[in-house]
């Protein structure tokens, strides 16, 4: 889900930024630090929406850069457990299949795929089920539930689940062509 | 440089079900400098049950609502924090990009991937959807106890029937018989609105294509 959220963070410039357009270097430098990173509390920082406020500068001992905490609005991507994302399907394996919502990747394992869904080997790897009405492949859209997230230094990675009601294939790309 | 009050995700002891709730956070794992793996997993269950595609939709037992799940986000996140529906993210992004176009001349600023993905996620199936629009459907349900996040969810669902949005959002469930016929008015006015749009959509193809 997204949040508009308020963050705050230290900034360091150089002195060499110092100067009329100060501001402007510290804000640039804050979007090109932040944006696009992933951090386990806030998630995904998609994109900065504003500048709340630039605090004073505290100069560093024995470096001369400047310190400036800076307090910015931002809009973050971050999945929680239990929600229920739409989702399109990246790579399909024996072991289950893989899909992104957004920033997020999510893993369905088969295990958590129903039952009556198989996996088919070939060209195009997929699961069907045995009468070949519904099918999961490459580019299939999909309806999970995260059931588990994992938090890297740059990346979350979560687990889903199709098992349940209400949940699996929304539009399968075979059935569109 | 640092961001403020930073910690993992909680760590939840996981239910039995694939319906139960969350349970409580264990605390946060807190990474010592190495990559931070935390697994927190509610477990497939016991209760093995076929899963459905969306057109189907077969009933089954009812859900326990999460009651700590929203709670849980709110202690996460910093205060004064705001539940985006996509389509409310969408428009916000999409002005961003806008901008964008103008500031590309400096080389500085560069959009990162996840914006791309991110937009793209938030503008699926939403052609010209306004927020207003979707807030305004949505705004009655509040009177009966809806949550922010739980009207996020509900427009985020784009669910079809009021079954649906009780199997997915289990924290209504509480608040079932208030809610039932305001929801059903409220999905179907949705409805209406997104196959109006779908219909301008196809409509915009068709002149394009012309």
């Amino acid at each position: 889900m997204f949040f508009h959220i308020v963050l705050e963070r230290n900034m360091q410039l150089h002195p060499r930024h110092f100067g009329r357009d100060l501001r402007d270097k510290l804000v640039t430098k804050l979007m090109k630090d932040v944006e696009g990173t992933c951090s386990g509390r806030h998630g995904f920082i998609v994109a900065i929406t504003g500048i709340e406020n630039v605090g004073k500068g505290l100069i560093r001992d024995g470096t001369g850069f400047v310190t400036f905490p800076v307090k910015y609005q931002c809009v973050v991507f971050r999945p929680f457990k239990g929600e229920i994302l739409e989702a399109v399907v990246t790579m399909v394996n024996k072991m289950g299949f893989f899909a992104e919502a957004g920033p997020v990747q999510i893993f369905v394992s088969n295990h958590l795929i129903p039952d009556d869904m198989e996996f088919q080997t070939g060209d195009m790897p997929n699961y069907t089920t045995s009468d070949g009405s519904v099918k999961i492949q490459k580019e299939s859209e999909v309806r999970l539930k995260i059931i588990g997230t994992r938090v890297d230094a740059t990346e979350i990675f979560c687990i889903g689940t199709i098992k349940d009601d209400f949940l699996g294939v929304i539009s399968d790309p075979g059935a569109t062509s | 440089m640092t961001e403020k009050g930073g910690q993992g995700f909680g760590n939840s002891k996981g239910g039995k079900s694939a319906h139960k709730s969350s349970g409580k956070d264990n605390g946060s794992a807190k990474s010592k400098g190495g990559r931070k793996v935390q697994f927190e997993s509610e477990g497939s269950g016991d209760k093995v049950r076929k899963g459905d595609k969306i057109a189907n939709g077969s009933k089954s037992s009812q859900a326990k609502a999460p009651s700590t799940q929203e709670c849980r986000l709110e202690r996460e996140l910093p205060e004064n924090s705001k539940f985006l529906m996509d389509c409310e993210a969408a428009e916000i992004l999409q002005g961003i990009q806008e901008q964008m176009v103008m500031l590309s001349e400096d080389p500085n600023i560069k959009l990162p991937v996840s914006f791309d993905s991110g937009l793209m996620y938030a503008k699926r199936g939403s052609y010209c959807t306004k927020s207003l629009t979707v807030g305004k459907i949505l705004q009655p349900l509040k009177i009966y106890g809806v949550s922010d996040a739980e009207i996020c969810q509900i427009a985020n669902l784009r669910a079809e029937s009021v079954e649906e949005v009780f199997c997915l959002i289990p924290s209504l469930k509480a608040k079932e018989n208030k809610i039932k016929e305001p929801l059903r008015i409220a999905l179907g006015e949705l409805t209406n609105l997104r196959d109006a749009l779908d219909e301008l959509a196809k409509f915009n193809e068709s002149v394009a294509m012309d």
